[in-house]
């Protein structure tokens, strides 16, 4: 599904910086990988590499057998459209729109019929527990609610691939839960590959497989086994291996 | 860091916000000091030049200041709009209200003294440019020269020091401090969108309704009567079509989704609805202004043409000799003209013009009738196609003024009968329009045969014309001429439109001056709310690009965006322009269609290419992420 061959990314200007070194990652169709580290250890410039946003310096990303850095501009937006769905940190939800408009929007721009629309949303909804507050504006709902409606945003037009940065950072605890809990169930029932970057052990526990990246480079990883309590204790074993900061262990982040 | 310090810095290493402000003041600035360049200019003081021109200078001078005044007041409180959170910030840290008071006062003063010198040294800049600009409008016989204007540059310099002085005085009181919270939520907080009440979106179609139809029904000088009641009705009824008519037609288009759900659309519609209310109130200002600049420019423009053309039809000749009936030695005055001309080496054609003057035909007015012979001698003159009334009819001939429609048909000539001193009558059975007799309004032409047979005639009146292909001395040769001739006998057209450009030329130059002005600071202010909204623009289309948004399609949103933002208030503005112009054509009685379309046409390319080039940089600064 998700092929990453031995990609860096070197940061130009007068003092060349050097974000990623050779880094390779392999995921399966269906998989819900997880990707750790302490601050600046290049987690959010994978995620950029692969969700098309910036480009890598050298090394190969190939996506459903496609390499979408190859593309054209327009091309690329439509690969991001039909291809890719993202959930942010800061839900990225427009004010502008209502709940609903928001989630609607990527069919909107690819130009879907309005009754196929108007179904979607209502059965993402349904499915992601806020069909009360379609109406709502984002500014009228909770942090846990829009970021539920982020991902019914994500989701709605299928994509192969979910990216999601740091979607509990700014979530409290109960929220954050059901946010992982839901990510977890579409990944189970829609068979929908998701790449999850987060410092929250918690969260990552949900993962299949967990990543761990350190200055740029390849830690280790490790896979989850049948209970989610004894992986959550190997991911913070880990963690403490990776000797980062003493707050990168806790849930307060910063990214 | 001192506070001082503090202040200064954040200006100077804030430069991109506050660049926005710092140039609609200058562009003020130097408006400002270009006209003063102007009307300070020695030329005007050495005697000869028009006082009311003056005065009416110095009336102008003062409308661009106070329009000055609101325009950096409104930019004033724009920018200050865009900094709310900044000021949280600082407040949170401990800066109290009166602190900030000082800053935004010291930041004004700074900004405004810069904006001064700056605008001064600009427009001295061009000083050159506009001063050649206004010598070939104005038709003044001396020429502008270039001159150091320590004047024009002390009077901009204090008048736009107190003007900061009093905006910063004046702001730093408004600036409310709002609770902590709302500081620095300012740039997430929903400002809602608006509602519209059925009730007076009515009240806004029913106003312009009312307005535009009072305005296109009245006639004549009842225009003045109903001018300021149309102003207002008008003015209310633009108000809520901004506020309440445009909300509710978005709504409208809101709710049918398969509309509103169309691709971009659902951006475009959701963002017009989320900032109508911002948008609203810029709207109606632009419309309101636009509208004021249409109709000055169009009613100067228009006045003058109505003078000159009036002129020009009236007096169809070059020259025109029309003694008055005591004069002696008509014959030898007019050889004078004849000779005058020769001495220039302009060719010519005089025509000596005889009417006699019937009675018996229109109740008490005696009706001038001419033989054909001498209508068709004259007619070849001004381009006219002869007549050849037959034996026992007449032709009936409209004189070509621009009042045409008003006065004939009081006197429904093509209804009257001629008596011949046969006793036989005739009447007229074609009518024609033609301006070969000068100065008559309507009379008959009959056949050479037929004249002979009129009744003795009543009055008769002698006239001479000349006719030139056009020469340059004309203007000259008339001024001399009127000047020896009785007051009024002689009427030399050139000079008349020459002396007419040139004590109507300063007034047509300040008004185009303060329309153009107006105009172009429209144009700044909606180039200052595209502005205001940039950094929620980069946002939002930094996270729908994310999405999977192209570059195209964002372009195509963002040209609709600005073309909504540019074109709404002209478009309504030039309605407005077109319906005060109209009734202004009422008011003289004289047709400005094309003065309308030049003045309303110019305008609406200008704002086009204001369009283009603001949508160039906005969409540039956009993708600049």
């Amino acid at each position: 599904m998700l092929e990453i061959d031995k990609v860096s990314k070197v940061y130009g200007g007068k003092m060349a910086h050097r974000a990623l070194t050779d880094v390779s990652l392999k995921v399966e169709d269906g998989e819900f990988v997880g990707i750790m580290g302490p601050s600046g250890s290049g987690k959010t410039t994978l995620l950029n590499m692969i969700s098309t946003i910036d480009e890598p310096t050298s090394g190969e990303v190939v996506i459903n057998g496609e390499n979408p850095h190859n593309l054209k501009k327009q091309k690329l937006a439509e690969f991001r459209r039909q291809v890719l769905g993202f959930v942010f940190q800061d839900f990225n939800l427009l004010p502008t729109l209502s709940i609903e408009e928001n989630i609607v929007l990527p069919l909107t721009l690819e130009g879907e019929k309005v009754k196929e629309m108007e179904k979607k949303s209502l059965q993402i909804a349904r499915k992601l527990g806020i069909e009360e507050i379609l109406n709502k504006r984002i500014t009228e709902v909770s942090g846990g609610q829009a970021q539920r409606a982020a991902i019914a945003r994500a989701m709605i037009h299928e994509p192969r691939l979910l990216l999601a940065d740091e979607p509990t950072g700014n979530l409290d605890s109960k929220s954050s839960k059901d946010v992982m809990e839901l990510l977890e169930t579409m990944n189970k029932e829609e068979k929908t590959t998701t790449l999850l970057v987060t410092h929250d052990p918690q969260a990552a526990s949900y993962c299949d497989r967990v990543v761990f990246i350190r200055d740029g480079k390849f830690y280790s990883e490790i896979h989850r086994g049948e209970k989610r309590q004894p992986f959550f204790q190997q991911i913070m074993d880990t963690l403490a291996f990776l000797g980062g900061e003493h707050d990168d262990l806790s849930s307060v982040r910063h990214s | 860091m001192t506070f001082r310090q503090f202040v200064i810095r954040n200006v100077f290493r804030n430069s991109r916000l506050y660049a926005a402000y710092f140039l609609s003041s200058m562009f003020t600035v130097m408006v400002f000091f270009t006209f003063a360049n102007f009307a300070f200019h020695p030329v005007f003081y050495e005697g000869s030049f028009n006082n009311n021109a003056l005065l009416g200078m110095g009336v102008a001078g003062g409308i661009i200041y106070v329009f000055s005044f609101f325009f950096v007041m409104y930019s004033m409180s724009a920018f200050l709009q865009s900094r709310k959170k900044e000021f949280g910030i600082l407040m949170i840290h401990g800066m109290s209200s009166r602190q900030i008071r000082t800053m935004v006062f010291l930041e004004n003063l700074l900004i405004g003294v810069l904006a001064t010198v700056m605008g001064i040294s600009l427009g001295l800049l061009f000083s050159k440019a506009v001063l050649l600009i206004a010598e070939n409008v104005l038709i003044i016989s001396e020429s502008l020269s270039f001159y150091m204007p320590w004047n024009a540059m002390g009077v901009t310099f204090f008048s736009f020091v107190v003007l900061f002085l009093l905006i910063s005085l004046f702001v730093a009181f408004l600036l409310r401090t709002k609770k902590l919270t709302e500081l620095i939520k300012s740039d997430r907080t929903s400002k809602g969108e608006p509602k519209a009440s059925g009730l007076l979106v009515f009240l806004s179609v029913f106003l312009l309704g009312a307005g535009y139809i009072i305005a296109l029904s009245v006639e004549g000088l009842q225009v003045t009567a109903v001018f300021i009641p149309v102003a207002i009705l008008v003015m209310i009824g633009t108000y809520f079509l901004f506020t309440q008519l445009s909300v509710f037609l978005i709504h409208r288009l809101k709710k049918k989704k398969s509309l509103y759900w169309k691709k971009t659309n659902m951006i475009l519609l959701s963002d017009l609805a989320f900032r109508m209310k911002d948008n609203a109130r810029t709207f109606f200002m632009v419309a309101i202004i636009s509208t004021v600049a249409f109709s000055a420019i169009g009613t100067l423009f228009g006045l003058q043409s109505y003078l000159t053309k009036g002129l020009v039809q009236a007096n169809p000749y070059d020259l025109t000799y029309h003694p008055y009936e005591e004069e002696e030695n008509k014959e030898a005055k007019a050889e004078i003209v004849s000779r005058t001309l020769e001495e220039e080496g302009v060719n010519y054609e005089v025509r000596k013009v005889e009417v006699s003057y019937f009675s018996g035909i229109s109740g008490e007015s005696n009706i001038p009738v001419v033989s054909s012979s001498l209508y068709n001698s004259l007619a070849p003159l001004v381009d006219r196609s002869e007549v050849h009334p037959t034996e026992g009819e007449a032709v009936m001939v409209n004189g070509e003024l621009p009042q045409t429609d008003t006065v004939n048909p009081s006197r429904n000539l093509m209804d009257k009968d001629i008596p011949l001193a046969t006793g036989e009558t005739i009447s007229p059975d074609e009518s024609v329009v033609s301006s070969a007799l000068p100065g008559i309004v309507d009379y008959y032409v009959v056949s050479d045969d037929t004249y002979e047979n009129l009744p003795e005639a009543a009055d008769s009146d002698v006239q001479y014309v000349w006719q030139t292909e056009g020469s340059e001395e004309l203007v000259e040769i008339g001024t001399q001429l009127s000047e020896e001739f009785p007051p009024g006998s002689l009427t030399a057209i050139d000079s008349i439109i020459y002396q007419i450009n040139k004590t109507y030329g300063p007034i047509l130059f300040i008004g185009l001056f303060i329309g153009i002005v107006f105009f172009l600071s429209a144009g700044s202010f909606l180039y200052f709310r595209l502005y205001t909204d940039l950094e929620e623009d980069r946002k939002k289309f930094g996270a729908i690009r994310k999405l999977g948004l192209t570059d195209q399609e964002m372009t195509r949103v963002v040209t609709k965006q600005t073309g909504l933002l540019f074109f709404t208030p002209i478009l309504v503005a030039l309605f407005h322009g077109v319906v005060a112009l109209t009734a202004l054509a009422h008011l003289f009685d004289y047709n400005l269609v094309k003065e309308s379309f030049y003045v309303l046409s110019s305008f609406a390319l200008i704002q086009i290419l204001y369009f283009l080039v603001a949508r160039m940089i906005y969409t540039r600064q956009l993708k600049n992420v």
